[in-house]
């Protein structure tokens, strides 16, 4: 079980205040790749950028906490990569790759705005590695002054003394070094400057309020066997940097590097390529499952026929035929050791003897420096320092990186400048005791990608070229990707931090049943860790400002008691007849395109006509079935229409009104509740066929309806009033305003109406866009074939939604729906509606109560 | 031959020696049958039953291998789910002769009822003399041949197999098609006719499967899910997921599939709190020695009771929807944790079985995969009467899940989208289900629990029902319940709550004095030990969690099961995706994840006051929010929100 879902990831530590970090976010869990990551790269949200192809963007969440972006995008351990969720499956996101591939994308003349200095203290740092420049940068943008000295003459550190040119090309340090100057203008670098011989502590102790020694681990560790002083014996690390400085040393045939960490691999990598030699041998003490070093960097030497020799142990150097042998004594697994890996053991009387022309020894590195030592700053061959604030005995100096803590990784490394710079800081602004540094972690809240395929992608591998043509030259190994290679991996990304469609299994919650199922029973420090967790009581839902809508209203299914005898119950009609004048196939209207586009009200009159729907507006739209919206202002009341529909105001005035053919529909259209008492008895006595309940703010357009959620009241009400006067069945209801689907239109029928009006819903599927400004705008770019596909469908798909939601309650004909078939899910909503909340016997807002 | 005589020893009786007699290998006769029901079912022994008289329901139903005679006429459910063997009827038979049937010949000399043959896989059904209307009624495969005339919607939404009418056809039913008679096939009609001594002389009329409704038209465009926040609530009413919503069904011209439950938020248990002060909850470490967790369930008649370690069981999900290397880690897990396992519908597979110690069957309307082996070797038989996710319709399974493997264990033809049927053949009312529940108790026994499961929705008067019914223990199932895929507006927007589910159950049950009578298993988006225990406190004998487990065995959420590509390898059927899967490792994570329930269970009753978890109630708890307050009748404490500085989590 990894360290991504130790106890840290369920009770994360509060981050401090200055922190930019989103943690406190309830749709936002860090990813198991991001708590893997030293520095808490939010990767998957530059994954989802490189899926919308907004590098930039991506470029800000890589180098936002790294400032060795170009490097890390080739030769990062990606400690990412093994805690990916893919990984067990189909194998991890290439999230080192894809970072590669951003960098690419955008060259190294691209950089984050500079941070100009705003601070009078400043802070010298020795040593321009990783963890010295991450420092600086840190710090830098915090607004301090740093002044780094470095006793080469290059920035860098192991990242350019240590790392080979095939798999890190020339350039690739300085395209990241001189973006982070360009960031950070108050940084100063001082080349050629080494503690002790050009500058002493005192010295910088005097020029800077806080000193950071960030020296490296520069020097290789002894095997400790006898003969290893032979000049054919060498350490990796010196090795390295006499390759990285540019030599080209003609090699014996046969090399051995021992060791099984990275800097074995570029040595013998390297090795492999210089010119004379021909076989390389890596001579590792324990097996292949357990040797440390990156399963990428292992492919790739085991593919450039590099050989591999397991749980085999140095013991001797000695004089050989043809050169000098390695003696060796094959090994076993014994038990655990401190550090969880198991012991390994020599076995006797397998001593053997391995034939070559050289040993690289790769099995450490440890730091040096006079001055320290002197000073009694040295604990063995490290720096002394507290992990725990990266603090020396003296309270001005700190220490990080390699030389304080061990060999570690360019990441691991920059995460130490991290925390250094943070407790420097902590110790400039005068405050004593700060927050534990934690590693901030931060989202870009970014859609996930939507590649049908996402879920059969393979991993895209880079191209691997290996030696190449001309090995002593030291050609990249790798291609980048282009960029629908790098946009299918990225799609691949799972998006463990992003929010999911589901409230009960929402980020967090599945994040903890996943943290649960990571938890050893015995565990009870993280089994009472969670257990406080999941007692966190979530906000309101609905709170009292949440107004009554049409989501909260549930129907309640058949079950055992509602198990009619009707084996025919897949079949459900939905057509209705309007008052005995309309029929209509669909009981469905549509409204608000008197004043769109041609080409939109063609389509939607074919899509009406083809589907057996009506149209109520002021003007006819084709051939469908059409209600004359008449009232002040309107048009002149045709005796072509279907129906003539009086708009009534605010304010009940009985209009003029009249069928002017026989068989015309008469009717009242009401927008406020408080008209209805008026108007219900005056077109119950005047003979109206029909009374238009338009919740959507006025018939003829959709701006109204774009605004909201409709006012439920006014079928309530209108219910209430018809049925007090005992003449419900005598007037039919149709309702406008804020129908969305099918199951909308079943809801709004079951509550009493006959057939529903479909404004927005048509309009945006015929290519309909809402704008900023809450009006519909047209989509020109559809022909008129799709958009009458495109109405005729979504009235299909209301139709079927409609009589499913019918059936579901165990009705054949929608509308036998009626107002019990419903619950509530708010007390808004049965306010609005007079209908029970679920769960509850009674009718708490209902006129039965 | 040894001679049963139903004047003198009940049914229930008769049943047992004529298995004792089959496992002897000797011939029955039953004499003085009455008509009563039942008769036969459960016998797995090739011996031949004559019935002297008439039978009732049932009549050699869940059997496999025997050879009836019935002099007389049949009720209902005739050869119900036989398999192998046959059943010659000398009168008529009532409505749904043959059904189920997966293998067996069904000769009735007479009449027989509607629906003959509805939802039978294999075998032949064979009617002298006229049928009912709708014979062939979401027939999967087999063979009908009705020598008279065939009834009306002869062939109604069949699936595959062949029906052959020698007489008039009355009229077609839906997505039913004439066809040409292959010689062959006549042939072969011709053979069956002879070896049961049937003279016909005329022309048969073929009919099949049109295939119209087999396969959606247009295929769904696949679009991850947006976040629920962004649909309801606090989002806009035209908001992004409705806009993508109408796009899509405006291609398709239909509604939309997914996976999973209601994605809103809704009332749920974590509205409420409890009302004791937690602060030291969970001090100790050993807490689960301390409380009483253990818990029997399916007792309540007299059978086995389900064993489990806690009250906690998993939700039938199906291998169908689940690959099977996600039902066996499930299973696994169960039997780890000691808790049952349930097959959910679609049959049980031999690695199920092996993998889940306490294992229920699921018995659903398309009887897919059910069959009297199985029921047999199960700890408990289950009766799906709806699911919270879907209540009101029958499952579904796309067509990229349904496999060669897959379509074998169901007994249906592979590479449809397969809608199962929205109810039973033969419960359509309440009464009905009485008698289902007997032929169950019969061909196993009265050993095994019988269950039901049931989606929220009139739960006051179905429990009602359910308990009168007789029925061991309900499985109620709140609509945050999920699924492998079902329409989303049913998923959203039928069904009641989980909270509101439970309550209703209780207090139904209160009110006809009954609450002891029946145990609840409440279900739908109950996810740890909190949700457990509040669940337990308003009166749930025990839960079942379904989605969680899955989650906790690599869900990542993603809400596409319906698609049949799940990236982990969960719910797919398609081999290269399933080998992303890792079945004793996630085993071992379900595992881990259900001890972490336990033990927030266990120190919760502890923090509590009790010893036992079937002590916790009502008075431990309060209700934060109107709602909660109004469906529970808890009181209205929303200052528990801001006890012990624990702050409040947004949403979710």
């Amino acid at each position: 079980m990894s360290g991504v879902y130790d106890i840290e990831r369920i009770a994360m530590p509060e981050a401090p205040p200055e922190y930019q970090d989103d943690t406190a976010d309830a749709h936002y869990v860090p990813a198991p790749c991001q708590v893997a990551c030293p520095v808490g790269t939010d990767a998957p949200s530059y994954l989802a950028y490189i899926w919308e192809r907004k590098f930039p963007e991506a470029f800000e969440a890589i180098t936002a906490t790294n400032p060795f972006s170009s490097i890390c995008g080739r030769v990062c351990d990606a400690p990412c990569e093994p805690a990916c969720r893919r990984a067990a499956s189909d194998g991890p996101i290439a999230i080192r790759n894809l970072k590669r591939f951003v960098m690419d994308q955008l060259g190294r003349e691209h950089h984050l705005e500079p941070v100009a200095v705003s601070r009078t203290e400043t802070v010298g740092i020795v040593g321009a590695g990783p963890a010295g420049l991450t420092a600086a940068h840190d710090l830098a943008v915090a607004g301090y002054a740093v002044h780094v000295y470095e006793m080469s003459d290059r920035l860098g550190g192991m990242m350019v003394w240590g790392i080979p040119a095939f798999r890190l090309p020339p350039g690739t340090i300085e395209e990241d070094t001189e973006r982070l100057l360009k960031r950070c203008p108050g940084v100063e670098v001082h080349l050629n400057t080494a503690l002790g011989r050009d500058v002493t502590l005192d010295q910088l102790k005097d020029r800077h309020d806080a000193v950071l020694i960030t020296i490296g681990a520069w020097w290789g560790k002894p095997m400790g066997i006898p003969g290893e002083d032979d000049e054919r014996v060498v350490d990796g690390v010196g090795f390295l940097r006499r390759v990285n400085g540019g030599e080209r040393p003609e090699l014996p045939e046969i090399v051995v590097v021992v060791g099984g960490g990275d800097v074995a691999m570029d040595a013998c990598r390297v090795a492999k390529r210089l010119p004379g030699c021909k076989d390389v041998k890596v001579v590792y003490r324990r097996g292949p499952d357990e040797i440390p070093a990156r399963r990428d960097e292992l492919d790739g030497a085991v593919k450039e026929d590099i050989e591999f020799v397991y749980n085999t142990q140095q013991v001797a150097v000695v004089p050989g035929a043809d050169g000098i042998v390695l003696r060796c004594i094959r090994t076993e697994l014994g038990e655990p050791e401190a550090d969880g890996r198991r012991r390994p053991v020599p076995m006797a009387g397998t001593e053997h003897d391995i034939p070559c022309g050289m040993v690289i020894a790769a099995v450490g590195q440890q730091a040096e420096s006079a001055e320290l030592e002197g000073r009694g700053m040295m604990k063995s061959d490290r720096v002394d320092a507290d992990f725990n604030a990266m603090r020396t005995s003296d309270p001005k100096v700190f220490a990080a990186g390699d030389g304080a803590f061990g060999g570690s990784t360019i990441v691991v490394a920059m995460h130490h400048g991290q925390k250094a710079a943070y407790y420097i800081k902590a110790f400039l602004e005068g405050r004593d005791d700060p927050l534990p540094y934690r590693t901030p972690y931060r989202t870009r809240r970014v859609a996930v990608a939507q590649d049908l395929s996402w879920e059969k992608f393979p991993r895209q591998e880079q191209e691997f070229h290996g030696l190449g043509a001309t090995p002593v030259e030291f050609p990249e190994i790798e291609t980048a990707y282009d960029l629908e290679t790098a946009r299918a991996e990225a799609a691949r990304c799972y998006r463990c931090d992003a929010e999911t469609g589901s409230a009960d299994y929402a980020v967090h919650h599945r994040e903890d049943i996943f943290s649960m199922a990571r938890t050893n029973a015995g565990d009870h420090a993280k089994n009472r860790a969670m257990l406080l967790k999941r007692l966190h009581l979530r906000e309101n839902p609905y709170p009292e400002e949440r107004p009554a809508c049409l989501d909260d209203l549930v129907f309640l299914p058949a079950n055992l008691s509602r198990l009619v005898i009707d084996p025919y119950r897949e079949a459900c009609r939905i057509d209705r007849n309007i008052a005995g004048k309309l029929q209509l196939a669909q009981p469905f209207f549509a409204a608000g395109f008197d004043d769109a586009p041609d080409e939109v009200r063609d389509s939607v009159a074919e899509g009406l006509a083809e589907s057996g729907c009506g149209y109520i507006g002021a003007r006819p739209i084709g051939s469908a079935p059409w209600l004359q919206v008449v009232g002040p202002g309107g048009t002149a009341p045709s005796p072509e229409a279907a129906g003539l529909i009086h708009a009534l105001g605010e304010r009940f005035q009985a209009p003029a009104a009249q069928r002017l053919a026989d068989g015309q529909i008469l009717g009242l259209a009401v927008s406020v509740p408080a008209v209805l008492e008026e108007a219900i008895p005056f077109a119950l006595e005047g003979g109206f066929d029909v009374l238009v309940l338009d919740g959507g703010g006025g018939l003829g357009g959709l701006s109204g309806e774009l605004g909201g959620a409709p006012d439920l009241t006014l079928l309530r009400d209108a219910i209430r009033i018809l049925r007090r006067l005992g003449r419900e069945e005598e007037i039919d209801l149709i309702h406008f305003g804020g129908a969305r689907s099918g199951t909308d239109a079943a809801k709004l029928i079951a509550m009493g109406c006959v057939a529903v009006v479909f404004g927005a819903q048509i309009a945006l599927a015929a290519g309909g866009e809402i704008t900023a400004g809450g009006q519909m705008r047209y989509n020109s770019e559809r022909d008129g074939g799709n958009r009458t596909d495109a109405v005729v469908n979504i009235l299909a798909s209301s139709a079927g939604e409609a009589s499913m939601m019918a059936r579901c309650t165990g009705k054949t004909n929608l509308h036998n729906l009626e107002p019990e078939d419903l619950r509530a899910l708010t007390l808004a909503a049965a306010q609005a509606t007079g209908l029970p909340l679920a769960g509850t016997a009674g009718w708490p807002g209902g006129e039965d109560a | 031959m040894a001679t049963i005589d139903l004047g003198d020893i009940p049914v229930r009786q008769a049943n047992e020696l004529i298995r004792e007699y089959g496992a002897k290998g000797e011939d029955v006769e039953v004499v003085n049958p009455d008509a009563r029901h039942h008769i036969g079912v459960g016998l797995i022994h090739d011996i031949s039953v004559r019935v002297r008289g008439s039978a009732g329901y049932f009549c050699a139903g869940l059997t496999d291998g025997p050879r009836f005679i019935v002099d007389n006429n049949v009720g209902w459910g005739l050869a119900d789910n036989m398999y192998q063997g046959s059943i010659v009827v000398g009168g008529n038979a009532g409505a749904i002769a043959g059904v189920a049937i997966r293998g067996a010949e069904v000769v009735v000399g007479g009449n027989m009822g509607s629906r003959a043959g509805q939802v039978m896989k294999a075998g032949t059904l064979c009617c002298a003399g006229n049928a009912n209307f709708m014979a062939g009624y979401m027939m999967y495969g087999g063979r009908i041949i009705i020598l008279g005339q065939s009834g009306e919607r002869v062939g109604e939404d069949m699936t595959g197999g062949d029906i052959y009418v020698g007489g008039a056809v009355q009229s077609l039913g839906s997505d039913a098609v004439q066809t040409d008679l292959p010689a062959d096939e006549l042939d072969a009609i011709m053979e069956f006719l002879d070896r049961y001594e049937l003279a016909f002389t005329g022309t048969f009329k073929k009919i099949v499967n049109a295939g119209k409704k087999l396969r959606y038209a247009t295929s769904e465009s696949q679009v991850r899910s947006i976040p629920f926040f962004t649909f309801s609530g606090d989002s806009e009413y035209w908001s992004p997921k409705i806009q993508e919503d109408i796009f899509i069904k405006s291609q398709i011209g239909r509604y939309r599939i997914r996976g999973y439950g209601g994605a809103r938020v809704l009332p749920h248990l974590s509205d409420l709190a409890f009302k004791s002060d937690l602060t030291g909850v969970g001090g100790d470490a050993d807490v689960v020695s301390k409380v009483d967790m253990h818990t029997l369930i399916g007792g309540k008649n007299g059978a086995q009771p389900l064993d489990l370690s806690m009250p906690l069981m998993i939700a039938p999900m199906s291998y169908g929807a689940l690959s099977s290397s996600t039902k066996q880690a499930i299973g696994l897990a169960s039997s780890m944790s000691g808790i049952a396992e349930n097959t959910g519908e679609g049959g049980m597979s031999d690695a199920q079985r092996g993998a889940a110690k306490q294992l229920i069957f699921q018995c659903l309307g398309g009887r897919l995969g059910w069959n009297i082996h199985d029921m047999l070797r199960s700890d408990g038989l289950e009766i799906y009467i709806s699911q919270g996710a879907k209540p009101g319709l029958g499952g579904q399974l796309m067509a990229k899940k349904v496999t060669k493997e897959l379509a074998e264990i169901r007994g249906i033809p592979a590479g449809i989208d397969l809608r199962s049927p929205s109810r039973h053949p033969d419960i359509l009312g309440a009464d009905d289900l009485v008698i289902k529940i007997e032929e169950f108790r019969e061909a196993t026994g009265y050993r095994l629990p019988v269950s039901v499961k049931m989606g929220a929705g009139r739960v006051h008067d179905d429990i009602k029902i359910a308990v009168k019914d007789g029925f061991d223990f309900i499985e109620l199932d709140g609509m945050q319940g999920s699924t492998g895929a079902g329409a989303a507006e049913v998923l959203e927007y039928v069904g009641i709550p989980t909270l509101s589910g439970i309550m209703g159950a209780v207090d139904a049950l209160d009110e006809i004095g009954r609450r002891d009578d029946i145990e609840i298993v409440l279900m739908g988006g109950i996810r740890d030990g909190v949700d457990a225990v509040k669940a337990l406190c308003l009166g749930a004998d025990a839960v079942a969690m379904g989605t969680a487990t899955i989650i906790a065995g690599g869900c990542i959420a993603c809400m596409q099961c319906h698609v049949g590509q799940c990236v982990t390898g969960i719910a797919t059927q398609d081999p290269e995706h399933e080998k992303r899967y890792k079945p004793t490792l996630e085993a071992e994570n379900i595992h881990r994840f259900l001890e972490a329930v336990r033990w927030q269970m266990a120190a919760l009753t502890h923090a509590l006051g009790h010893s036992a978890t079937h002590q916790l109630s009502r008075e431990d708890l309060v209700a934060l929010t109107p709602e909660a307050a109004a469906i529970t009748r808890l009181p209205y404490a929303p200052e528990y929100r801001d006890r012990g500085g624990q702050p409040a989590q947004k949403a979710g």
